[in-house]
Order: C-alpha cells, then structure tokens, then sequence
C-alpha cells in the first residue's frame, strides 16, 4: 500500500502528516523548535534544529505508523511558512541563524521603500507588500548592516529551500514561496531585475525556481537508510502554507473564500488574477502559472485571545491554557451579540491588512457601568473577528464572495465559526479533523502522481462537511456596531501613532531588566 | 520576641549542627549606621522580615525588603546596606553551610534527608534563581521560628527535627521560587526559559527531576504539558537541543569529535556517534567530512 506524507515546516514547529491514497490521514505527529529574540525586533530560528526535529519527527512517525503496517512512502511533500530567509556559505552551511517572516529589523528600510515610487511598482511586479516580513528587505538590511554576512553568502535560501538542501543535496525553490520573497515577478515568472537590483544580488544568489510539483532531488542514502525509505521515494518542492491551506479548503475561482486564523490570521481568495490595490493592502502569491491566491493578513488573532486568556483566565490548573480558555468562551457566551456596545480594536501587534499601521494599539471602546468582565471576553473575541470581517470587506470590493471556509485553531472553535457566519452573513464551512495546509500538499502530491488531472480539478473535489449558517438578526447587531469599529480604526490614527511614540520613549528610559542566570 | 544571635564554634546551641553556621533574630528600634556592612559569606543565607522595611543590597544590587519577604543569598554573593545602615524593623535568618562540588554544584550536605538526585536539583534551581527575593513567603518564617524554639527546647527529637525544618525550609524556597517565576499561566513563555537554561547548560547531565523542578511542576505533569507543546518527551527534546549544537560544532575545523560530544552533554563519544547516526544516518566524523569540504 502506497502512502503521502505531508511536512509542514510552520512558524512554531514541524507537522508530518501521512495520508493513504485515499485522502485518508494514517497518523501524524508535531515537534517544536523555538523562535529566539535576541535582539528587539529580530525574531530567529536554528536551521540546524529544524532539521533535526524534521529528522526526528519523520522517523517516529515512520516507526509508528508507515514500517509496521508495511506502507510504502511514494512520496514526500513539503510546505512552509513564507517569508524566511536563510544565508549560506560555498559549503551550504549556514551564516547565522535563519531570519522569520515576524521579524521587523528592516523596518526603516520597508517604510522607505513602501512610500518610493519603487516600492509600488515592486509591489505591483512582485506581489508581496512592503513589509520588514518580506525576503527583499531583509537581504537588504543585511547587505547594508551586515556587511561580512553579505559577503561570505553564496545562496540566500528560505528555510525550506535549506531543508531539502539538507536531504537531497540540491537548492530549489518553488513558486509559492519564491513569490513570497518580493523578488520575483509574479506575472512572467522570473525574478525581477529591479528587486535583484535593490536588494544588490544577481539571480545566482538565489536557488533554482521550479514549479510546486517539482521533484527535488533524490534522498541521499545515508537518510534512505536511516529513515527506511527507499531510493526512489519522490521528494516534491511543495509550495507555502497560505497557498496550501486555501488549495486544502478547496477554495478556488470566483465566489469563494477562506479564512486562516491560527495566531496570526489571513483572508483569502484563489483565482486566475491578481488582486491590483492602489494602498497595497493585499499580497499576490503563485500557487502555479495561472492561478494566484491573494488575500490580506493580520497580526492580531489567536494570539490575542490567548493573550487575553493569560491576563484575566482562570489558571487553576497550571499550565492548561486550553481549559481557561473554554472557560471563557462558556462566560462570552452569556453576553448579548455586540456585548451591550462595548468594542474592541485588537492592534496589539501593530496591524498589516487592511489598515497597514504598525503604531496601531489595543482600546477598549464604549466601556459603560453596566459592563462587566464577561463584557471584556465576549468584545475581545468580536473585536478579533470583526477585523477579519474587514479584511474580508475590502476583498470584496474585488471578488464576489458567496460561501466562506475556515480554518486555523482559533477560527474553528465553534463560537468563533459561528460569529463569523453571522458577521459575513454567509454560510462558513470547515473540516473539523486536521490540518488544511497538509490536505492541500495532499492534493498536491496526489496530483502530481496522477489521481487527479489537474489541482482545479483536486480542489472541486474537497468537501467541508460542516456548515455554520448565518442568523440574519445577529448579522444586524454585528453589522451596526461594525461600522463604529471601522470608523475607530482609521480615526485614531494620530492617537495611535502618539501613544506608540510615548510607550517607546518610556521603555527606553526603564532600566533594562537583568536577567542573570548563575553558576 | 527575643533577640540573639547563634555562631558556629562560639554558641553550644549549634554543636551538634555543624551545618548551621549562624541562626539569630534582630529587633532595631532606632537607625543606626556602620551596622550592617556588605559581607560576602560561604554558606547560603536566608533572611526573613517580621516588620519595617529594609533597603538592602545583594551582588550590588539594590532591594527594598518587607514583612513577609525573604531574600536569599547565595555562597559568595556581596549582601549588606549601604553605608552599613540598620533600618527599624525586625528580621530572622539561618546561614546554612553548604558542600560545594568541584564541578561548581551545590549540596545541601550529608545532614540532608533529600536524595542525591534532588539535593542536587535544589542546589540547582538555587544556582540558577535570577531574583533573590522572594515575597509574600510566611511559611519560611514559621519554619526558621520553629527551628528557634527547637534549638533553645531541646526537647526529644530536636536534632531530627531540626533538620527536617532545614530541609523543608531548602524545598519550601525552592517551590517558591519556581512559582514566583512561573505563575501556570504561559507555558510557551516558561518552556523558552527553560530552553535557554538547557542550552546555556548543555554539557550538565540533566535529570527529569532536575527540569520539571526549574519550572514548578511535579515530573508526570511536567512530561505530559512538555509532550503536548513539544511533540517530544522532555529528555528528547533536550537530545534535539544537544544534537543540533553538535551539528553547528561539528562544521568547525577546530574542536575534536569527543569534546564536542561532551560539550553537548553525551556520555561519550561513543554514546554521542551512535545518537547522533541513530538519527541522522551519518557519524560524527563522516559528517564533519562531509560539511568541511568545499562543494
């Protein structure tokens, strides 16, 4: 029996999957590695542990669930969080540590470029918006910051990139995360000479492009003896985790779209155009020749809710953030749609889509005497969502959109799917079961071994069995006090620039916080 | 309450605990200068206050200390006031004389009822404790209040019992210093702290005990919220941590395969090529040559 095995490299850790020929999960197991923050605004990762939890993952999954039963791994896909970027020297081992799409380092260098009559035309080549997350500007800041780094790099990789490196001995790079670098133009598929120019490398420094079904090279034997696969195992490129997750949703062509909220959250759609934005506000990225997945991300999702959680939860049980949480919920739910008119703007982290306003702060808004701490709950969550109801707003000023799917670990909590039926007003659908982003590099591989024609034709044949309907009369509260939410948004921009400016100034003058460790 | 003051080789109370090298209890009624000088000492002390509130400094940094506080002073650490001064107020202390190892670990001493595995895990968490401070700790108080009236009672027992009290008091700070630093609340935030202890502390032969301890936990909580987070069980996720900085040493010319192996916490050099080739189907040396070459 033939069977997939799907890798996700995300953001906090590694997630493999194996699915049979059938689209049926077998078993799947995760492993952390840690982000470091070593410096304010820089945000790393280890590449040499990525690869040893990628190792170590892979082979417990493989002992526990593919060896004993006999199943043989046809194929190995890979996705991975976008935006990474990895130097290496001639021998491919790496100069540092690898930079994350969360890190802001080159914020100076983003604001620069994002308001120069090149930046919009690079956006417009290029898809991916000017941000400090984008590959562009970070080889820049290290092209100007960190000069002997610059140097001595042979290959600016992606983490994926060097992970394959790793086990097949080749430099590859697919579509999906090569448009996600802010280097390559997106509408004739090759890397475009102006971002090349800015960032101040010539295409050799980068590995080769290749579609998102290529075969990255064969497993080098030490590995196929130490994992216990064979020689002719594929190994595919694969492509991102936005573009996985909305191909895994079957989210494809006019009329549909999906939204992602894990820690972070996005909206997206999936058609054969780009979305073209005067603001910027949306990214372009290629899952393969013809088709684009665009859409806008936010920085305030889960993460504000767990954070929220962590203030004000019930942590009787140490550590057991999940059941807080639902306590919570249970608590939110006791409070009227709109909680009796208090709002919430969840800018906790600075925002991306659709207000790109990185001074952007939290309020509490509406605060009246009858409010109460359940209030705060319940607003919390609808001020997370209603942001991404205003993503999903200005999509729509482009794309129709009938049906919506969800995925993400906040999105799918129930209550949260339900809300946000009721404030799209719109059917929501979503797969309880596992992860969209493995799905999608399911269909991938599935069809690059033949099952299905094409991925349109993987993507018509994704059922979400669950189906939240929308309650009109809640979509009427939501949609009142949404419109407050939205106008606050843009209002306070001033506030919200001078109060960053004041939390800056007084951090600066705190005495730093000593953080000794003894021997 | 009574004030005095008991000292190893001058007070008789002591001679039968050669570990205890002062116990005493301070009421100042009025401020008094060159009183209270910045000494550095080779026991741990713990001080515990009763009322008033005192600025002291410990490794040259500056505390205010209230009732219900405690501070605690490692062998070693400058402690005192500035200008020597002697706030009002009252305060009782234990210095507590500790083995110390060639190796830079702390013992609480063959007095201790503690195994070995968790007198070395509380020497440890008290090595590795940032704050020196804890507040809000009545139990130590009421411990060092019984170990007073025990050494003045010698009642049936009382050596025993004192001991119990010093062992105690050595857990009692030790938890509390873990809760103090880790309220339960964020795992991620706890579980990066003690990453970054792990790798600044590679090459020590961690133990489960020693770990859940760092953090505050009992060893089967402790496992089972590391597995759901981590996908790894705690020993393996360190043996992750030991072979991806094997790795990164392995790729430069100038270390040898078996101090690389011990740096990183293996056994041997044995124990680190066949860990290391379990996982990652090269050993040691073929991995190194296969890095150092030019490509």
């Amino acid at each position: 029996m033939k069977c997939i095995i799907t890798i996700e490299l995300g953001t906090n850790g590694i997630r493999v999957f194996a699915f049979d020929l059938s689209g049926r999960v077998i078993g799947s197991m995760k492993g952390y590695y840690p982000t470091f923050h070593t410096e304010p605004d820089h945000s790393e990762q280890d590449p040499e542990q990525i690869f040893i939890t990628t190792l170590y993952v892979m082979k417990n999954l493989l002992n526990e669930y593919i060896h004993p039963k006999k199943y043989k791994v046809a194929c190995i896909c890979f996705s991975a969080a976008m935006h990474s970027l990895l130097a290496v020297d001639k021998n491919g081992n790496p100069l540092g540590n690898a930079i994350t799409w969360s890190d802001n380092r080159a914020k100076k260098e983003a604001l620069e470029l994002r308001n120069s009559k090149a930046g919009k035309n690079l956006y417009a080549a290029t898809g991916t918006p000017i941000h400090p997350m984008s590959p562009l500007l970070k080889i820049a800041w290290i092209k100007s910051r960190d000069k002997e780094r610059f140097k001595l790099t042979s290959k600016f990789l992606s983490i994926k990139s060097y992970i394959i490196h790793q086990l097949t001995g080749e430099y590859k790079i697919d579509y999906s995360i090569a448009s996600a670098t802010g280097l390559l133009n997106i509408h004739n598929i090759t890397w475009e000479a102006d971002a090349l120019q800015y960032a101040g490398i010539t295409a050799a420094k980068l590995p080769d492009l290749v579609p998102v079904f290529a075969n990255a090279g064969k497993l080098k034997k030490a590995y196929q003896q130490s994992l216990g696969l064979s020689a002719d195992t594929k190994i595919l490129v694969g492509s991102s985790d936005g573009c996985l997750a909305t191909l895994g949703d079957g989210v494809n062509g006019e009329g549909n779209a999906t939204i992602t909220i894990e820690d972070s959250g996005a909206v997206r759609v999936m058609g054969p155009a780009v979305l073209k934005d005067e603001q910027m506000r949306f990214f372009n990225y290629l899952l393969t020749e013809n088709s684009y997945v665009s859409g806008g991300p936010t920085n305030n999702g889960g993460n504000i809710f767990e954070w929220f959680t962590r203030q004000f939860g019930d942590f009787t049980h140490p550590y057991d953030i999940e059941h807080s949480t639902q306590q919570l919920i249970e608590e939110a739910s006791q409070v009227p749609v709109g909680s009796d008119g208090l709002l919430f703007l969840p800018y906790l982290l600075g925002e991306r889509a659709p207000i790109w306003n990185a001074n952007a702060r939290g309020t509490y808004f509406g605060l009246n005497i009858k409010h109460e701490r359940k209030h705060f709950v319940r607003a919390t969550i609808e001020g997370i969502l209603y942001e991404i109801y205003s993503i999903g707003k200005s999509l729509a000023e482009q794309r129709t959109i009938k049906s919506l799917s969800v995925n993400g670990s906040f999105g799918t909590i129930p209550f949260c799917t339900q809300m946000l039926a009721n404030m799209f007003n719109k059917p929501v659908r979503l797969r309880q079961q596992f992860h969209s982003v493995s799905f999608g590099a399911w269909l991938l591989s599935a069809t690059e071994m033949g099952i299905y024609k094409s991925l349109d034709e993987a993507a018509r044949t994704v059922e979400l069995p669950d189906v939240y309907k929308p309650d009109k009369q809640h979509h009427a509260v939501y949609a009142d006090y949404f419109s407050i939410f939205e106008k606050l948004s843009s209002k306070l921009f001033d506030e919200f620039e001078a109060i960053g400016n004041l939390q800056q100034k007084y951090a600066m003058t705190e005495e730093p916080v000593k953080q000794k460790i003894k021997l | 309450m009574n004030q005095f003051v008991l000292q190893h080789g001058k007070s008789a109370e002591l001679r039968l605990f050669p570990h205890l090298l002062e116990v005493g209890t301070k009421k100042n009624v009025s401020i008094h200068l060159n009183t209270f000088p910045t000494t550095t000492a080779e026991g741990i002390r713990i001080y515990y206050i009763i009322e008033g509130k005192f600025e002291w400094r410990i490794d040259h940094q500056s505390y205010v200390v209230y009732p219900g506080d405690v501070a605690i002073v490692l062998p070693g650490i400058s402690f005192g006031s500035d200008n020597g001064v002697l706030e009002i107020g009252a305060f009782t202390w234990v210095h507590l004389g500790i083995q110390k190892m060639e190796n830079g670990h702390i013992l609480p001493g063959k007095w201790s009822g503690l195994s070995e595995s968790e007198g070395a895990a509380i020497g440890k968490m008290l090595s590795l404790n940032s704050s020196p401070i804890l507040s809000r700790f009545d139990e130590a108080g009421k411990i060092l209040k019984c170990i007073h009236a025990e050494l003045f009672g010698h009642e049936i027992g009382y050596q025993a019992r004192i001991n119990h009290q010093l062992d105690d008091l050595l857990i009692q700070v030790t938890r509390h210093m873990t809760r103090q630093s880790h309220p339960g609340r964020d795992f991620p935030k706890t579980f990066m702290r003690l990453e970054e202890v792990l790798r600044e502390n590679l090459s020590h032969q961690w133990t489960v005990e020693e770990m859940a301890a760092l953090v505050g936990l009992g060893t089967t909580l402790f496992t089972e919220r590391v597995k759901s987070y981590s996908g790894f069980s705690p020993i393996n996720y360190l043996i992750n941590i030991r072979i991806s900085e094997a790795i990164k040493l392995l790729k430069r010319p100038d270390i040898s395969v078996t101090d690389i192996a011990l740096d990183t916490g293996f056994y041997s050099s044995q124990h680190f090529s066949t860990t290391f080739k379990k996982l990652t189907g090269y050993r040691p040396s073929e991995f190194r040559k296969n890095h150092l070459r030019n490509i």
